[in-house]
This record gives C-alpha cells, structure tokens and sequence, in this order.
C-alpha cells in the first residue's frame, strides 16, 4: 500500500532543504474526480499533494515548460524540479534524459508505485456507475477502488475500470527515481499488446474502413500533440499552415517553408498529420495513453503509437524508457535488422 | 475503349547508388515502363517518413524508396537507418489499411540498371490491378 504521508513527508523535507525549486504532484480538483497538477513552492502546501487511482495525468508534460522557461531566464534557478511519477511517467523522464532534453540534474523524482493496480478509466467508470457522478476514487484493501459518489461508497474491482494502457502495463513502478513511495511488485502481463488485436485481426479493408471513420472525425485541435510530454520540437510540421505566400515572398522562403500538409480536417491532410505524430513517436511513446484521453472525439489515437510499439519490440526488440544509455530506435540499427520486404 | 489504368510512382533514389543504377539503366537505352517520377535524395537515410506520406497525400499510386546495398553506403550506415524506418513506416501504413504493394523499398547499385528496370516493371504491374490510390489522396 502506498503511504501518502510518506510522500507528503519526503515532499517537505526536499522543500525545507531548499534542495528543489517546486514539487510537481497532484491535488484536488472542483471537477471532483480527477486530481489536477499541483506546483508546490512551499513546505507547509504539502497538505495540498494526493494521490488516488484518478492520478491519470502524466506529470513530466511539465519538464517542457520548465526549461522553456529557464532558457528565457537571466539567471534561472538551477535547482531541479520535484517530480511525482508512476511507472509510466519516470519512462517519460528516461527517454527525456536519452535524448538529453533534461539532465538527470534537472529533475528529483518521487517515485509511486502503481502496485497491483493502476490509474482508472473514466469512460469505464461512467459506464459502471451508470450514470452516478463520482466524487472521490480511492485505492482499496486488496486491488479494487472504493468509489465515492452521492449515494455514498462502493467497492470495484480494479480490473473492471482499469485503464486499457495499465493492464497492458510492463513495470507498474517507477524505473528511474531518487525515492520510491510503495512496493516493486510483479504483475503478469500476458499479452502487452492485446487491446491491437481488435483491429490488427481486421481484415485490410475493414481496417481501412475503422481509421477513415475514426480519422475523419479529427478536429485537429492539436490536444493530442498538447498533452505529450514528448512531443516537444520548437516547430512542428503541422504548424507551417501559418505561412503566407505573397508575391514579395523569395523563392528561398518559399522552399524552406513547405506546406506538408493543408490545415482543413479533412481525412487526406488528417491522416498525414496523424501519421506523422505517430512515426515520430515510434520508438519514444512510453504508453501513458493521455493522447486518447484528451481527445474530444475519441480517436484511438494510442493504437497508432501501440502499434508502433509493437512492431519496435517484434522487429528490433527495442523497448522506450527502460534505458536511458541506449540509443533510440531509429538511431541505431542492428545488421540482422530484417529486411525480407526490400526487393 | 476505356484507356488502361497507368499508377504514378514517386521514387526517391539515392544520389549514390539508385539514381546511378536508373542512370545506367538510360544511358544503355532500356525499356521500361514510364511511370516513375525520380527525385534523387543524397541518401536514402534521409528520406523522411514525411516525404512518403506528402507522396501519397499529393496523389501519388505508388512510392519506392531505393537506396544502396546494405554495406556500400557511401555515408557507411545510412541505408540502414533507412532500413529500419521505412519497415516502421510501412508497418504504419498497413495497418491502417493501405495495400502493401503501393510502398516498396529496394536495394538498387550503381551496376544494376537492369535491376532497377525489373524493379520498376513488378512495381507497375503490381500497382495496376489496385488502381489509383484514393485512400490517402488529397480530395480537394
């Protein structure tokens, strides 16, 4: 079981000391439910930190506005930033410290270890409370959640409202940490892959029919590319709809400037931008799945990144985040890299 | 008579080796077929993902990536950078449901034009019973 006022008294310690600028964490929300992201400055807001199986959010998102920020900065603070992570958000720091866009100076990690369980699903929940509004979730006993809503509390099976992501979760604790909060415990996985299979067992046709459909429906509200704490570049592809050409315009802006892809959400430019997202992450999604949950239409944007995920561990036997001395996937390559599809 | 269906190829050959190799292929007067639109790239490690996927946006039936033989890189290992992005790349658009035949990668040297003939002659004959690519075409 993991001790809240482990964490709380760890978190206030670190403060005292003056040994970080802030602590990142969870704290309660107005929405009820879902904690919201916390910046903790001082040692007494401790009080403020939570943590619950609706602790989805992925944390190190903030890594990126941190240094952002002390790029602008005269004379930044150089102190690192207090972090709490689960298992899947310290692999998001792992790849972060692999492509060196942090040091491991930069970041104090308080690890929490999902256990046996993990983070909830709110669809999943919804549909279970059937139309009941949850208040509160908290860790049970013995892996289920105690869910309150107005009618008072009920015990659930965490299996029944777990997340897709954390019951096909390879490390349920932190692989990178200065302290860990709970136990390293094992769970089985039997198939890391298995919510592909709906999909993948479609015939081509079928499958080109189920991403038309999904893919269509994109706003492109960028929410996705938002929320991704790896998804970090000055300039993103998708972006170069902002440029104008007049006749003034140099041929040599002009061909610096490409207009990859059209801004309109229509399934042909939709599908390039989602393609692009998707090749990009290969090799660097560690699976904390918020692109899915922010998306306001529900395209299973994580089965692209899943998919890709699959395909680096079949064919190259590549895993992200588990070690940041290695190089990435698509820097390095192997001689019996297979290569049965090149005539 | 209705006319046949002829695809469009966009292929991005290496500078080194694949462009050298459709080169040969000219200078020595082969036949094959014309629906390839060559654009030479320095190497095929430099062929972005994006690259292909724009290919397909802007209308093209069939992309082929071509690079040199695994160990005569010029730049020592860029061919298999390649070759592990493109597999990822075609993984991608498979499974999304674009035919597999429309994307295709081969090794072509300097020496081998008639290789790169016989290359794109499969390729043609392959893409025509998919006719055209309407999946990820731009439609406007």
């Amino acid at each position: 079981m993991v001790n809240l006022e482990e964490l709380k008294k760890e978190a206030a310690q670190i403060l005292k000391e003056g040994k970080v600028k802030y602590i990142i964490g969870f704290q309660r929300s107005s929405n009820g439910l879902l904690p919201v992201p916390a910046f903790i400055k001082k040692p007494e807001d401790v009080e403020k930190l939570v943590w619950d199986p609706a602790c989805v959010h992925n944390l190190t998102l903030f890594l990126q506005d941190d240094k952002n920020k002390k790029t602008k900065e005269k004379e930044p603070d150089e102190r690192p930033v207090g972090i709490v992570v689960k298992g899947c958000d310290s692999r998001a720091i792992n790849v972060l410290l692999q492509e060196e866009f942090i040091k491991r100076d930069d970041v104090y990690i308080l690890g929490i270890s999902c256990e046996n369980t993990g983070v909830l699903d709110e669809k999943k929940l919804a549909k279970k409370l059937k139309g009941k509004k949850a208040k509160k979730a908290e860790f049970g006993e013995k892996d289920d959640f105690v869910i309150t809503t107005e009618d008072g509390k009920i015990k659930i099976e965490a299996q029944e409202v777990l997340s897709e992501r954390c019951l096909e979760c390879k490390a349920h604790f932190p692989v990178i940490y200065d302290v860990l909060i709970g136990e390293k415990t094992k769970r089985n996985v039997e198939d890391p892959f298995k919510s592909l299979e709906k999909t993948e067992s479609l015939p081509a046709e079928e499958r080109w029919k189920f991403w038309k459909e999904q893919i269509e429906k994109c706003i492109r509200c960028y929410a996705c590319r938002s929320v991704c704490p790896m998804c970090y570049c000055d300039e993103c592809v998708a972006d170069t709809i902002s440029f104008v050409v007049t006749p003034d315009t140099p041929a040599e802006e002009k061909a610096q400037k490409i207009k990859w892809l059209e801004k309109s959400p229509v399934s042909s430019e939709n599908f390039v931008y989602h393609f692009v997202r998707a090749i990009h992450l290969s090799g660097r999604c560690i699976d904390c799945g918020e692109c899915e949950r922010v998306c306001p239409l529900d395209i299973p944007v994580r089965f692209l990144n899943k998919k890709l995920e699959k395909e680096a561990k079949e064919l190259f036997d590549y895993e992200a985040g588990f070690d940041p001395d290695k190089p990435s996937l698509v820097s390095s390559f192997k001689d019996e890299d297979p290569e049965d599809f090149i005539k | 008579m209705a006319e046949e269906f002829e695809p469009k190829i966009v292929a991005f050959l290496c500078k080194w080796c694949s462009s050298a190799g459709s080169d040969l292929a000219g200078v020595s007067r082969m036949e094959y077929p014309p629906n390839v639109i060559p654009i030479t790239v320095m190497c095929s490690g430099s062929v972005s993902p994006l690259y292909i996927f724009s290919a397909f946006n802007k209308g093209a039936d069939g992309v082929l990536v071509s690079g040199c033989h695994p160990g005569d890189c010029h730049y020592i290992k860029g061919n298999y950078y390649a070759r592990r992005r493109i597999a990822l790349v075609k993984k991608l658009l498979e499974y999304v449901g674009l035919e597999p035949e429309r994307f295709q990668m081969s090794w072509v040297s300097a020496a081998e034009g008639v290789k790169y003939t016989q290359v794109i002659k499969d390729f043609v004959q392959e893409l025509k019973p998919l006719g055209p690519q309407k999946k990820l075409r731009r439609t406007q």
